[in-house]
């Protein structure tokens, strides 16, 4: 397949950012494991991590395809100013209010993204997106009982929640925040319309939230694209890429 | 939502699972959780998250009459547990599940089919008259009402990636380092 050199940047932007906020959410899930509330919860979340960090893979086999760029590389050797995730998913993980909460507005978002992505026309988005998307529709399960129970639970539950709510605010329309080269993919009908995404995505959080009488933060928009991250991002990478900085030819152990 | 038990842990439900249309589904283990759906998401995630699995069924692990072939012989049977489905009516259908043989190490009951009976004690004597052989080693009756079973619409969502993730398995452990050289291998 020949794209033109710049669908062909676009769309390596567009698999870069998709890889990364996999990756990152799902190394943050991964944080969870051993020290969930519940050993069952424990598995659930480990589970979830993997699962994130398998569409990473996808997301970036479908960049090695393009470029020849190796997966390992970017995501164990990549300096924090070249990583292009959305900045909610680099937060630290918080109680679990804040996992749960920043797992289901990711997974309201990325339900809306892979819907749309399935029909695109560059192959390795559509196959991708279809796989990944039946494991989202468990993810979505998982955290919306938990958006459900946090907020009609205890008073304990629901402060909790409402302080991840705000936590979170200001980073969820990033999410959907188009990069440069979105709109011309768009056109060619290999990502979908990102407006149209955040629309969809931000309908439906908005209602889950007014059914469990959760008042929407009137916090502005935390600005900047991509290329902009918190410090946090930094202290995930030395934790993520140690091994592989302490020993680069590791192959088994 | 239920409270928490006087251990502080979440109510415990156990978990039936039935491998491919057409097998029973079978006692694997039990789970904490809060609810009927939570026990269903955290059962697919302990015990589906390897292959095979087409259904789960949760019940709470209280609502279980079980009684062993060696407290039959000893007269040893259990009384008029509550009929479970909440409704007042006189008589209610009961899950029957029975373990016929040692073998298997990773499951214990199968399930087998249903009785409707007034009482536990007479759900497990219409049981034993439905269900006799082969001699079985242990039985357990569940309230139907009791029951929730994982969503059939979603089943695909739920069972199907499992499948491909055969890096979950413990026999595959050992593969990994190889299958990372091959995919490495230009």
């Amino acid at each position: 397949m020949s794209l033109d050199p710049r669908l062909r940047a676009a769309l390596l932007d567009r698999l870069t950012a998709m890889a990364d906020d996999e990756l990152i959410l799902g190394h943050r899930d991964s944080e969870w494991t051993g020290h969930a509330p519940i050993l069952e919860e424990d598995i659930a979340l480990a589970n979830i991590a993997q699962d994130e960090i398998g569409h990473a893979l996808l997301w970036l086999e479908a960049r090695r395809q393009l470029d020849g760029s190796d997966p390992d590389v970017l995501a164990y050797s990549r300096p924090a100013g070249a990583w292009r995730n959305a900045r909610l998913l680099e937060l630290p993980r918080g109680d679990w209010a804040f996992t749960m909460l920043r797992q289901y507005l990711f997974d309201v978002y990325e339900a809306e993204l892979l819907t749309r992505l399935k029909r695109s026309s560059h192959v390795p988005l559509a196959e991708g997106a279809t796989k990944a998307a039946l494991e989202e529709v468990f993810h979505l399960r998982h955290s919306s009982l938990w958006l459900r129970r946090l907020a009609l639970g205890t008073d304990e539950s629901r402060r909790r929640l409402e302080a991840a709510l705000a936590r979170a605010w200001p980073y969820l329309p990033q999410l959907w925040q188009p990069l440069a080269g979105d709109a011309e993919l768009a056109g060619a009908g290999i990502v979908p319309d990102l407006a149209e995404v955040g629309d969809a995505a931000g309908g439906r959080i908005a209602t889950a939230l007014k059914e469990l009488d959760l008042q929407t933060p009137d916090t502005p928009p935390n600005p900047g694209g991509r290329e902009r991250h918190t410090e946090e991002l930094v202290t995930l990478l030395i934790d993520m890429q140690s091994v592989t900085r302490a020993d680069p030819a590791a192959e088994s152990w | 939502m239920s409270a928490a038990a006087p251990d502080g842990q979440w109510p415990r439900w156990e978990v039936f699972k039935q491998d491919a249309a057409g097998k029973p589904h079978q006692a694997v283990g039990s789970v904490h959780a809060t609810d009927p759906e939570h026990a269903l998401l955290m059962a697919r995630s302990v015990f589906a998250r390897r292959p095979a699995a087409v259904s789960l069924w949760v019940a709470p692990a209280g609502a279980v009459v079980a009684v062993t072939a060696e407290q039959l012989a000893a007269g040893d049977v259990p009384g008029g547990a509550p009929a479970g489905d909440g409704t007042g009516a006189a008589e209610a259908r009961y899950l029957v599940f029975r373990k016929s043989s040692h073998r298997r190490a990773m499951t214990f009951v199968d399930h087998v089919g249903e009785v409707t009976a007034a009482s536990a004690a007479a759900a497990l004597a219409a049981a034993r008259a439905a269900f006799p052989e082969p001699p079985a080693l242990a039985w357990w009756l569940v309230p139907a009402a009791s029951v929730t079973a994982s969503p059939d619409a979603e089943a695909e969502a739920w069972f199907a990636p499992a499948r491909g993730k055969t890096y979950k398995q413990q026999s595959e452990y050992a593969q990994l380092p190889q299958r990372r050289r091959k995919a490495r291998t230009p």
